[in-house]
């Protein structure tokens, strides 16, 4: 089951284990979006259109899925505030789409016992958890949350063999990349990518690593976050 | 609210920037410093001041001061 796979990295993950021979299941809040995704998709796939911060939505994704040999968390948004904006409704609205939206849907389908044993259940979050950046505080806040969330649930689903690892990436180039862009500047954006030894990444970077957390070939990894960086961290330590 | 309260109240939004400074023909982008931290400062004022949510492609159509106060009032609904 892939959340938010109608765009960007959720998208590329979903073509990807598809590719690799997953039966998938795609959920996201824009049916036309998640319809261009199941063109690319080759097996048997099922489509659940889904906003995951209505709970009636989410219990009837849940209601119509099967048991998951895998679980990757990439629904989110962004929008960034200066911190003397913020009022409760941002709050809500980060958390509900970034943190309880995940949150919820790993217990309910925990509850419904629809996580096979051995499965691998993965969460986005982004290297702005550790490394903040202007306008992000409750962007990073909602992933730090996530990530914390996730060590939780490796470490209460060891004993079926479920693991839960956080693929954390820097600035990828999606939809939410070229809105940045046309925030900012081009320019900016190009000063920013001088900071990326390897340069920004694509969806597909983040989906063949989510891929790699999928597959048995990553038995022994729980709990822990990949950082997806193309170098930013290591040049930030000059 | 008119162009001369619309400039007024953005400049108060910004800090430590002088009376004056912005003018209906000012290129907002020229602002001594500018950052991606203003764009973000004037996409939150509008968002609180009128209620309109304005994206990258709103902001990256307009240069001047009263390019934005003019897409404000078009946003605005009749």
């Amino acid at each position: 089951m892939i959340t938010g796979a109608s765009s960007g990295i959720g998208q590329a993950t979903a073509i990807l284990c598809d590719s690799l021979g997953a039966t998938v299941t795609i959920t996201g809040r824009n049916e036309s979006a998640l319809k261009e995704t199941a063109k690319e998709l080759k097996n048997s796939s099922k489509i659940v259109v889904a906003d995951l911060t209505s709970r009636e939505q989410l219990t009837a994704l849940v209601n119509k899925s099967g048991a998951v040999d895998g679980l990757v968390n990439c629904a989110g948004i962004v929008k960034p505030l200066p911190i003397k904006y913020i009022k409760q409704k941002n709050i809500s609205e980060m958390f509900d789409a970034n943190f309880s939206s995940s949150v919820l849907l790993c217990s309910e389908l925990s509850n419904q016992k629809k996580i096979n044993e051995n499965a691998s259940v993965i969460f986005i979050s982004s290297v702005s958890a550790q490394h903040p950046y202007i306008g992000g505080s409750l962007y990073s806040a909602s992933k730090a949350a996530l990530e914390a969330f996730c060590r939780s649930f490796a470490i209460e689903n060891a004993g079926k063999k479920i693991r839960a690892n956080v693929v954390s990436p820097a600035l990828v180039k999606t939809k939410i990349f070229t809105e940045t862009e046309l925030a900012t500047s081009e320019e900016e954006m190009q000063k920013y990518e001088s900071q990326y030894p390897l340069g920004f990444g694509e969806p597909v970077d983040v989906a063949n690593c989510i891929a790699f957390l999928l597959s048995p070939a990553s038995k022994w990894i729980t709990g822990t976050t990949i950082n997806m960086d193309g170098g930013l961290l290591l040049s930030s330590k000059k | 609210m008119l162009l001369e309260e619309f400039i007024s109240k953005l400049e108060g939004e910004f800090d430590d920037m002088p009376k004056g400074t912005l003018q209906p023909d000012t290129d907002y982008r020229s602002i001594k410093g500018w950052s991606s931290m203003h764009a973000l400062i004037i996409i939150a004022f509008v968002d609180i001041n009128f209620n309109i949510t304005l994206n990258g492609s709103d902001l990256k159509a307009t240069k001047t001061v009263s390019d934005l106060y003019n897409l404000v009032q078009q946003k605005r609904p009749a």
